[in-house]
């Protein structure tokens, strides 16, 4: 009965959640800062093969994702140097951030093209709970970083409602000049929560390709999962725990069309069975404009201003 | 910078003297980029005192104040604090010595509650935010100095004066001794600046000192004990001792000169009904902002609305003026039906509106005023910006707009002169001969010299003929300007009474909901 | 915290500011660029001076580069159209793709039964009907609701993306060429939906029309209503409330151009180079490219033109790089952003200047 299709998609579902929860849950800490960063596909990007390359060259894939973690918040690096420190349109620096690490990443991979590396993450054993029907393959054949980013989301719901340093990063999403008359450096807060977004975000990467990809193929290596990422964020309402959910329903759309392949479900070309996933969070983002749910949403007040101190 | 002459006017003083000065500020100086915001200036304050900046706007005396909480630093001189220097790099530094500053513009999160407001930032939270314990202590601190407040409220729910106190309870939850209130009046009801000041007393009652910055006079002499007056960065006078200067030295103190506020109001005919508004309500998001309000203005008459601000002015302004279809009612210009019609008929009945935003509404920004001009008259498809030029520049000639001519971009004009401009096109004409002006709080952060400038033309309008709807949360304003006065509470007309005999008791008594 | 170094608002921005921020911008891309080559094993200097006369000196080097430059004035354009609006039109490419299906579908429906100078503008019309059609969901959504229209253009780029793939790779696709038997191609144009180049160049007619179109579009905002009114909007929302502009209609208005100007893009690729459909569009990222054109050109349609022209050059001197050695072409999509990057960081400094603070003076008690 494990063996069902569907419930094998649900686990895939939660497994491909992994990217998008972290990279959402990167995006929704710079956000809450006040930082719009666009660049999470490129960052994505650098993730996908700074990971690659390092466990390629050191047959390890904890390197690889340590590598690709640090390289996330260095890319972001550039994005809050620019948001925070020059003052920059955050939505144009956030697709340059892109097109330049689209170009880097290419730059960097080309040597990976055509190889394939053989270590890979695998799911953790968790022995004979893997035979409970439904539950078992669902819930306990996930690897390692998909528990971890689970963990990691619900510890950071606690850490933003809960905590004083919580508190001090919602005001600052907010109302940064009220932080800012508090005596916190809110550029200091900024472009900390953004490297740490992107350390998420890169990690979301680095699982991508070790546990998925195990190939470079260029762009289509993250194919645009950096933006339904974003998108997540917003239909969150910017809170952590309903990532989770919308991770595993987009997560959803993307295994579909390999599990209608596999049962040769043919009548739907495949191009357009890729397409669903964009075509939803779409429809998913302009069903939250409404001004009725625009109400239930609130995102941080401040978000994609940047923070100048009252001068005459 | 010349030392100008310095006034002490010595009237009865009590027990304070030098032995009890909390802070002081010697010889400050700062600058900014083209203005010098103060200059060689010396100030004190003593402990239980309550000592008054106060200027005109622009006279520097936020500047001085932020000095003196760390918010800015000085460019030159120093600060002492019980006697030794201190430096203030920052305002948590200013705080650290027991110095906060209540802003004009409040510092709140608007979606945290009181308590998470108050507590934001300090230093003895602990990590994990245990709310039950902090809405007591916040509760607790409150009530210590008579400032009751619900720390659970959200602070989008509350209202201006209760914001004010939690700004007030902030400060003294962290420890301040020495308390700067910019402003604090500026958005309060009269019976709210009574409890204000009650709260003041209370808290110099109790050693806490206030440094109070106003440009209020009649407030400023009831509440202090001390008042030293600014003028351009520099000190011009100092008054110790409550009631031994009369509002009149003061205003000869702010502006150098005998000023006179006033305008004399020329007698001249009222004409027949030029607006006509019937029964108009207006609800937004299922709180009526306008309740059944009816008026009218007629040929030459200038009717001033009063009230607190959030009383419905804008609304009423917004609806009047074709921004805004009423929920019900009807608005009448010059005989014609407006109302759901939009700002360009409004416009073509004879309206004129002044916002109140003048750089964010009235006038484009990036534009230069030959451009804004346009705004509000019919443009062609291909704009022809040669035939307006001459007009532009006439008016600018006209108005005395300081300017460099018809290309000088709205953005970079002073409050006065954009206010000038917003004037002279409204009072112009667009699609048609002008009929009926309405002008909300046209000199609000204007200096004396463009306050007198900006009265002075809207009154010439009435007198040419036009009908005039003043609306302004300046009181004396309106009892200065207004043939007529209506008072609008909570979106209805509570209160009407013909200008040369109104009581500011009863007047003040209806902004703030008390008529009968 | 402060810093030493504090940014001082300016009361005047320096004309030459305008200049040299762009031009320490590309020179700053070219030293980052430069680190990224020496770090991968290649020599910068003889990478930069093949890739400028690949680009710029030869003669096949500049007409090359001004070929290129057409899609990307068009692509620059329909960024930077939206851009005066402070609309984000991010998804130039997907409508790009859309315009050279529209243009590919109108020439090789109708292009056997019009003559030339008939065919030719149905198939530059029909592409910017198409592009145009592909941004009306996120210019409705946009202006009627409020939703940001980055995300959105930008889901329908993918989206556009495999329709592109559906279109080349299945077998009974209208626009695919049946007589090949090797990698999937499209159907050639017929003879009169397509214009020739000039001479043994690759630049094309609808080089000159890009450049029309720019300085068109550049007079509409500055002397027209309808650039007045986008102006109005632009800066200051509530003024134009204020003078009964309806915001709506003008975002919408504004957004479908935009769209359609990119769709031209598409099928002036296909009256041109392309004359058919071809994938190997979704590897270029011209709509992509356009933005950073228009960014670097700081949304000035003049100035767009040379902007384009320059990165034309960049990537047609990266391309002649891949022939002549192996350095990896990506160097010209790096360079491309950097410059962006650094263009951004600059734009700071006609607002601000740099300014050392010097700490409180002690006072001297007097």
């Amino acid at each position: 009965m494990n063996d069902n299709i569907w419930i094998l998609t649900f686990a895939d579902s939660i497994a491909i959640a992994t990217t998008l929860m972290l990279a959402s849950l990167g995006a929704l800490f710079n956000e809450r800062s006040g930082v719009l960063n666009l660049g999470v596909e490129g960052v994505l990007l650098m993730g996908t093969v700074s990971s690659f390359l390092a466990t390629d060259s050191s047959g390890s894939i904890w390197v690889g994702l340590v590598v690709g973690t640090l390289v996330g918040g260095l890319t972001a690096m550039i994005h809050a140097t620019l948001s925070v420190v020059f003052r920059a349109n955050q939505i144009v620096a956030g697709l340059a951030l892109v097109i330049f690490c689209t170009g880097l990443a290419n730059f960097l991979g080309k040597p990976a093209e055509g190889r394939i590396i053989s270590e890979k993450i695998v799911p953790l054993d968790f022995g004979p709970l893997t035979d409970i029907p439904v539950i078992g393959p669902i819930v306990f054949e996930q690897d390692i970083v998909t528990y971890f980013a689970i963990a990691l989301t619900i510890a950071a719901s606690w850490y933003i409602f809960r905590t004083r340093s919580g508190l001090t990063l919602r005001a600052t999403g907010d109302d940064p000049a009220t932080v800012d008359a508090q005596g916190l450096s809110v550029a200091t807060i900024r472009f900390s929560y953004t490297i740490l977004g992107g350390m998420l975000i890169g990690l979301g990467g680095s699982w991508l390709m070790l546990a998925r990809a195990s190939a470079w193929n260029r762009e289509g290596t993250t194919n645009g999962i950096g933006w339904i990422a974003l998108a997540l964020v917003v239909f969150a309402g910017w809170r952590p725990i309903r990532i989770i959910f919308g991770a595993v329903l987009f997560g959803f759309t993307l295994q579909l069309p390999f599990t209608l392949q596999a049962e040769r479900i043919t009548f739907i070309p495949t191009a357009f069975t890729q397409m669903v996933p964009y075509l939803a969070t779409l429809i998913a983002l302009v069903a939250l404009s409404t001004p009725k749910s625009r109400q239930a949403l609130g995102a941080p007040k401040a978000l994609g201003i940047p923070f100048v101190r009252d001068e005459r | 910078m010349s030392n100008t002459s310095h006034e002490v006017v010595q009237g009865p003083h009590h027990e304070s003297g030098a032995a009890s000065v909390a802070l002081s500020a010697h010889h400050i100086t700062k600058r900014f980029p083209g203005v010098v915001a103060n200059c060689n200036v010396d100030f004190d304050i003593r402990r239980g005192e309550v000592h008054t900046l106060l200027g005109e706007n622009g006279a520097g005396k936020s500047t001085l104040a932020a000095i003196l909480c760390g918010l800015y630093q000085p460019d030159e001189g120093y600060l002492t604090r019980n006697g030794s220097v201190i430096s203030l790099p920052s305002p948590r530094a200013g705080l650290a010595h027991g110095i906060a500053m209540v802003h004009q513009h409040f510092r709140l999160v608007e979606r945290f509650t009181v308590a998470e407001n108050v507590v934001l930032g300090s230093s003895d939270l602990s990590f994990r935010l245990k709310t039950k314990d902090l809405n007591d202590k916040v509760a607790a601190v409150a009530d210590s100095y008579g400032l009751p407040i619900d720390p659970t409220a959200v602070i989008g729910d509350l209202s201006v004066g209760q914001r004010q106190r939690v700004e007030i309870v902030k400060a003294l939850y962290q420890g301040a001794e020495i308390l700067l209130l910019d402003e604090p009046t500026a958005v309060l009801v009269p019976a709210e600046v009574e409890k204000l000041f009650d709260n003041v007393r209370a808290m110099t009652a109790s050693g806490k000192s206030i440094v109070f910055i106003s440009h209020k006079l009649g407030e400023v002499v009831e509440i202090s004990d001390r008042v030293t007056v600014l003028r351009n960065g520099e000190v011009t006078g100092s008054v110790e001792g409550r009631g031994s200067a009369s509002t009149a030295d003061l205003a000869n103190l702010m502006v150098g000169r005998h000023v006179d506020l006033s305008v004399q109001r020329a007698e001249h005919p009222i004409g027949h009904e030029v607006l006509q508004v019937r029964n108009l309500s207006l609800t937004v998001n299922g709180v009526k902002r306008l309740d059944n309000i009816t008026f009218n203005v007629h040929e030459g008459e200038m009717v001033g609305i009063a009230g607190v601000a959030g009383n419905g002015q804008k609304e009423l302004a917004d609806v009047i003026a074709g921004l805004t279809s009423p929920t019900s009612g009807t608005i009448a210009i010059q005989g014609v039906f407006t109302t759901d019609l939009g700002p360009i008929k409004a416009r073509e009945a004879g309206l004129a509106y002044v916002p109140e935003d003048r750089l964010g509404m009235g006038l484009v920004p990036s534009m230069s005023i030959l451009d804004n001009l346009l705004l509000t008259r019919k443009r062609d498809v291909i704009v022809d910006r040669g035939s307006v030029r001459p007009e532009a520049a006439r008016l600018i000639e006209q108005f005395e707009i300081k300017a460099n001519g018809p290309e000088h971009v709205a953005r970079k004009l002073s409050g006065g002169n954009a206010q000038k401009v917003l004037l002279a096109r409204e009072l112009s004409g667009g699609r048609t001969p002008t009929a009926l002006l309405v002008v909300c709080s046209p000199t609000r952060g204007l200096d004396v010299g463009a306050i007198e400038t900006v009265r002075r033309l809207i009154d010439d309008a009435r007198s040419a003929g036009q009908a005039v709807l003043l609306i302004s949360e300046d009181l004396d304003e309106i009892l200065s300007l207004s043939d007529r006065i209506l008072v609008l509470y909570r979106g209805a007309i509570v209160h009407e009474t013909p200008g040369e005999s109104a009581h500011i008791e009863t007047v003040g008594a209806a902004m703030a909901g008390l008529s009968k | 915290m402060r810093f030493p170094l504090r940014f001082e608002a300016r009361t005047d921005s320096p004309k030459y500011l305008s200049a040299a921020v762009p031009v320490i911008s590309i020179i700053a891309a070219l030293v980052v660029g430069a680190v990224f080559l020496l770090a991968t094993g290649y020599a910068p200097i003889e990478t930069y001076q093949e890739m400028l006369k690949g680009g710029f000196t030869t003669f096949y080097g500049i007409t090359d580069t001004l070929g290129l430059s057409t899609v990307l004035i068009f692509t620059g354009v329909a960024a930077a159209f939206a851009f005066q609006m402070n609309l984000y039109n991010i998804g130039g490419e997907g409508q790009l793709y859309l315009g050279m299906i529209g243009g590919a579908w109108a020439g090789l429906a109708f292009g056997d039964s019009l003559p030339s100078a008939i065919a030719i503008p149905v198939v530059l019309l029909m592409g910017a009907l198409f592009g145009a059609l592909w941004i009306v969901v996120p210019a409705i959504v946009r202006s009627k609701l409020g939703t940001s229209e980055i995300v959105t253009t930008l889901l329908l780029t993918y989206v556009a993306l495999n329709l592109m793939n559906y279109f080349i790779y299945t077998s009974s696709s209208f626009f695919r060429d049946e007589s090949t038997t090797g990698f999937p191609q499209g159907r050639p144009l017929p003879e009169s939906a397509t214009i020739e180049a000039f001479g043994s160049t690759r630049v094309y007619p609808t080089f000159f029309l890009a450049v029309v179109v720019a300085l068109v579009l550049f007079w509409i905002v500055k002397r027209t209503e309808y650039g007045y009114r986008i102006q109005v909007i632009a800066d200051s929302p509530r003024a134009a409330q204020y003078a009964g502009i309806s915001a709506q209609r003008t975002t919408l208005s504004v957004m479908m151009i935009s769209g359609a100007l990119a769709g031209l893009a598409g099928s002036a690729l296909i009256v041109g180079p392309f004359e058919k459909l071809d994938i190997s569009i979704t590897t270029m990222g011209y709509g992509y490219a356009g933005i950073v054109v228009a960014a670097l050109a700081r949304y000035n349609f003049v100035a767009i033109i040379i902007s384009a022209i320059l990165f034309a050059g960049l990537r047609t001197g990266g391309d002649k790089l891949q022939i002549t050695s192996d350095t990896p072409v990506h160097i010209g999509v790096i360079l491309q952003g950097a410059v962006l990057l650094f263009a951004l960081g600059g734009e700071i400094f006609r607002r601000y200047r740099l300014r050392v603070v010097r700490q409180q003076q002690q006072a001297v008690a007097s």
